[in-house]
């Protein structure tokens, strides 16, 4: 009979934990702030990518693209920039919005290689 | 008085031991993994540099109603000012010049668009359809709200603008905005003041609703010489305020880079202290669009 107890006790010890961690981790999640760019979604991550790849056609400067997306750190830029072409085909992403990025890719890898 | 069995006392710690222990694993010791933030949740920096990215892709295309939606995604109460405190920032630290630039005309062409009213005819209006099938990168403004056009008739294509989730086809012709109206000179006035340094040139942009503008280079030329500065750098005198110390007895000419009347023959007054002394005074430009 006492030992039923105890298994009553630790049936209730293990629901309370249970309990917490659903409602810690699904209920009401951390809020997170101060967050570093690595940790962005697909799709704004790939959006970056888009914007540093219009601000490169008109600035033909692979230099600064590449300053531009060392923001999501430590993978190397042509990387970054291809993951972000590889979204944007799976995704819908309109042909001009594609080339765009891919004349980034292009010109990143080419830069790299002179580096 | 019943006394509660001990078992059932036990149970019930047990129950709100185990709730404390959940919770502060999931909360601070394996709080869950973050993988897809939004821009909003972005330390200050990285908003200053996407927002940076947005201005310079604006540059590039033109494409306003994107860098709008784009914007949207960081959260700022008002992304306008948002802008012109990044470019203050950027000058005051002395980063590269185009980079504030970029930042305040985006800033500059918001607040244009914001404030412009149509006046030129003919008119186009094109009310934006949703298509609900369509997936995108930013939120798509109210659908009700007509964008009214006042450029050459023309065929548009305007396609839902980008909303959270997954990304949209980009918008394959926009009207691209300017930046509005040259400056036109409205104020220039001699300053005798004692207390100010002498030969103060002070210099106050405004755009057509009078607010102050933030980034706007001014270049100041002479006789054999030529200097930029910009406004913004002295945010407790104004967002739009900037100065520059003349030579007394040279001559020189203002005007705005991005385009503006130009202030011709501007020298430093010879200006009298109340006892009768002799000093050089200042002049205040005030470039207002129009």
């Amino acid at each position: 009979m006492t030992s039923n107890r105890w298994l009553f006790i630790i049936l209730a010890l293990l629901a309370g934990i249970g309990i917490g961690l659903a409602y810690g981790w699904v209920f009401d999640p951390v809020d997170f702030f101060d967050l570093t760019p690595d940790t962005l979604r697909a799709d704004y991550k790939a959006d970056y990518v888009l914007m540093t790849a219009e601000a490169y056609r008109a600035e033909q400067d692979p230099g600064l693209a590449a300053r531009r997306l060392a923001i999501f750190g430590t993978q190397s830029p042509s990387a970054i920039a291809a993951e972000g072409l590889d979204y944007a085909r799976a995704n819908g992403f309109s042909d001009a919005d594609i080339a765009l990025m891919q004349e980034l890719v292009t010109a990143l890898q080419a830069w790299s290689g002179i580096r | 008085m019943k006394r509660i069995p001990w078992w059932r006392l036990g149970a019930l710690l047990a129950l709100l031991a185990g709730l404390g222990l959940g919770l502060v694993y999931s909360w601070a010791i394996s709080p869950p993994r973050i993988v897809e933030a939004q821009p909003a949740a972005l330390r200050a920096d990285f908003k200053d540099q996407y927002r940076s990215v947005i201005a310079a892709a604006y540059a590039a295309t033109g494409n306003l109603p994107r860098a709008r939606a784009r914007l949207s995604l960081l959260g700022d109460a008002d992304p306008i000012e948002a802008l012109n405190a990044q470019a203050q920032r950027m000058l005051a630290t002395g980063g590269q010049v185009e980079y504030p630039g970029q930042v305040a005309a985006l800033a500059l062409a918001l607040d244009d668009e914001h404030s412009s009213v149509p006046v030129s005819t003919p008119v186009v209006e094109i009310t934006q359809s949703v298509d609900n099938s369509a997936t995108a990168t930013s939120p798509p403004p109210p659908p009700e709200v007509p964008i009214l056009l006042t450029e050459t008739p023309e065929v548009l294509e305007i396609q839902p603008t980008p909303t959270l989730g997954a990304p949209t086809p980009r918008p394959t012709r926009t009207p691209i905005p300017t930046l509005g109206a040259p400056f036109t000179l409205t104020g220039q006035e001699s300053i005798c003041d004692s207390n100010l340094p002498d030969g103060l040139l002070q210099v106050l942009v405004l755009n057509s609703n009078r607010r102050q503008l933030a980034g706007v280079e001014i270049v100041v030329t002479w006789d054999g010489g030529e200097e930029q500065f910009f406004t913004g750098l002295k945010p407790e005198l104004g967002n739009g305020y900037a100065d520059y110390i003349m030579t007394p007895n040279i001559t020189y000419t203002i005007q705005l880079a991005r385009g503006s009347d130009v202030a011709l023959g501007v020298v430093a007054p010879t200006c009298q202290t109340a006892s009768g002394e002799n000093f050089f005074g200042g002049i205040k430009l005030t470039f207002q669009q129009p």
